[in-house]
């Protein structure tokens, strides 16, 4: 998603450029207009250079850190029961966790990996 | 209503006509004269966002760096002070004007550059524990890295600015986008090894140690382990990096010594590396091929080669596609995925390319951090 301050600078720079375009559509529509002309046409490029330096050079924001996922799987070497949970500092993989929770056989960590976070 | 070009013009009077040549002739002026200095502000203004990114990915790393080694610091160290001098240190290439012997003198710099970067970390991180100091000097590396990059893309940065040269931003623009990438990547796997999480690179030393599981294990050449298992009445020798702590090791002295010790009996030697995807392909793809599969500046590779041939052994080579950043962070699950299919390949390669009775020689090779044994 777009943050605020983008999206702010998004709409002045769009809203900037229409407010030029009408400046430079209207002096040709009304006669009235003909005298300013030049006048009209300097704040219109006036208008669309601030659109363009609004857009461009305010800059991107840094780009927003991923939470990273990472899965320890415990096994038990007897009865090979499977157990997901969280990373935790100090765990690495053929670690030996103790005891198995379901038949007391030893356990250990099978495997450490990160899984993509899902897109919204 | 008036034509739009009386309209933009205006009224066609003399004086409408004098400011429209004026204002033709101040822009053919601006044009010509500012065209240089126009593109070279544009270029000039893409470096400097990139600075000011490498700069707090420095800082930011920098910072991880001395919040990591705290818990472990003795009281009354500057370790702040310590740490940034030590994100300075540089190692002088062996001079190859004359290639003789460069790669023992590499060996001998590489080996002086390890031995200065453990003696520092013992020195600022006495209460950590083997692991814990390995980590930590990858950390440093990692912040050495991003740092070493930081400072020379603001070197052309300033050089340019100074010199007003145009092809120097225009170079350094144009491999922005493959630096920025080294540098985040650089940075992301600071984060994971102050977690001792175990690494995409450590793709070769997961399948060795799944290969190893539960055999004695003894130790060969600087942090490297060995292991004899049987499979399909295959002597194998299963070696790899001494986990969980993020070495690498010395696998080619390693594979020399077990080879020069069995007098060259070795019918095959497989490798098993991480390796870097091209665009277009996905991770965790195992492909094939043959030679010595090992990323290191040289001496190592050289070894195995010298041994293989010295002895006319076939050298399998097992790989695992991935990008940089995906080597240097958290393994992802296509890769530990992939690791399993690897341990099948082995078996398949020793079943089908060798004999009963013969003596295999498997390398994970690759950063142990966060894979035991």
């Amino acid at each position: 998603m777009m943050p605020k301050t983008q999206k702010r600078n998004t709409m002045i720079s769009i809203i900037l450029t229409l407010i030029a375009f009408v400046l430079f559509i209207s002096i040709s529509i009304f006669e009235e207009l003909a005298e300013m002309s030049m006048m009209i046409m300097i704040i219109g490029v006036v208008l669309l250079a601030s659109s363009w330096a609004v857009y461009f050079l305010t800059g991107k924001p840094a780009p927003k850190e991923e939470v990273e996922n990472v899965i320890t799987v415990i096994a038990c070497r007897s009865c090979g029961q499977l157990e997901e949970r969280s990373f935790a500092q100090g765990d690495y993989i053929f670690k030996d966790m103790g005891q198995c929770k379901k038949c007391s056989g030893s356990s250990f960590i099978k495997s450490i990996y990160s899984v993509s976070p899902k897109k919204e | 209503m008036l034509p739009i070009t009386q309209g933009l013009f205006g009224g066609g009077d003399m004086t409408s006509v004098v400011l429209n040549i004026v204002w033709m002739l101040l822009f053919f002026a601006v044009i010509i004269t500012f065209n240089q200095r126009l593109q070279l502000y544009s270029y000039q203004r893409n470096v400097e966002k990139a600075v000011t990114r490498l700069e707090e990915l420095a800082t930011k790393s920098k910072e991880d760096a001395i919040n990591s080694i705290k818990t472990f610091a003795p009281e009354g160290i500057d370790l702040r002070g310590n740490v940034s001098g030590f994100l300075e240190f540089f190692t002088i290439e062996p001079v190859s004007l004359d290639p003789f012997g460069v790669l023992k003198r590499l060996e001998h710099l590489l080996d002086i550059r390890r031995s200065r970067s453990v003696e520092f970390v013992s020195q600022i991180a006495p209460k950590a524990t083997k692991t814990e100091r390995e980590n930590i000097e990858v950390i440093l590396e990692a912040a050495t890295a991003v740092n070493y990059i930081y400072k020379v893309v603001r070197h052309f940065l300033l050089l340019g600015k100074k010199t007003k040269s145009l092809m120097i931003f225009v170079q350094l623009d144009m491999q922005l986008p493959m630096i920025m990438k080294q540098a985040e990547a650089y940075y992301a796997a600071q984060t994971t090894f102050t977690a001792g999480k175990p690494i995409g690179d450590g793709l070769g030393p997961l399948v060795a140690s799944k290969l190893m599981l539960g055999s004695p294990q003894k130790r060969i050449a600087e942090d490297i382990i060995y292991s004899e298992i049987e499979i399909e009445k295959r002597k194998v020798i299963v070696l790899k990096a001494e986990g969980p702590g993020g070495v690498v090791g010395k696998p080619g002295e390693a594979v020399r010594e077990l080879v020069e010790g069995l007098e060259g009996k070795v019918s095959r030697i497989i490798m098993i590396d991480a390796a870097s995807k091209l665009e277009g392909e996905n991770t965790g793809e195992v492909v094939e091929g043959v030679g010595a599969a090992i990323g290191d500046p040289g001496p190592e590779k050289y070894k195995i080669e010298e041994v293989a041939v010295k002895y006319k052994i076939p050298i399998d080579a097992i790989v695992c596609k991935m990008g940089l950043e995906e080597a240097l962070t958290t393994i992802k699950k296509e890769i530990v995925e992939a690791s399993d299919l690897i341990v099948e390949r082995v078996k398949k390669i020793i079943a089908e390319r060798t004999k009963e009775g013969d003596t295999v020689i498997v390398a994970g090779i690759g950063n142990t951090m966060g894979v035991g044994q």
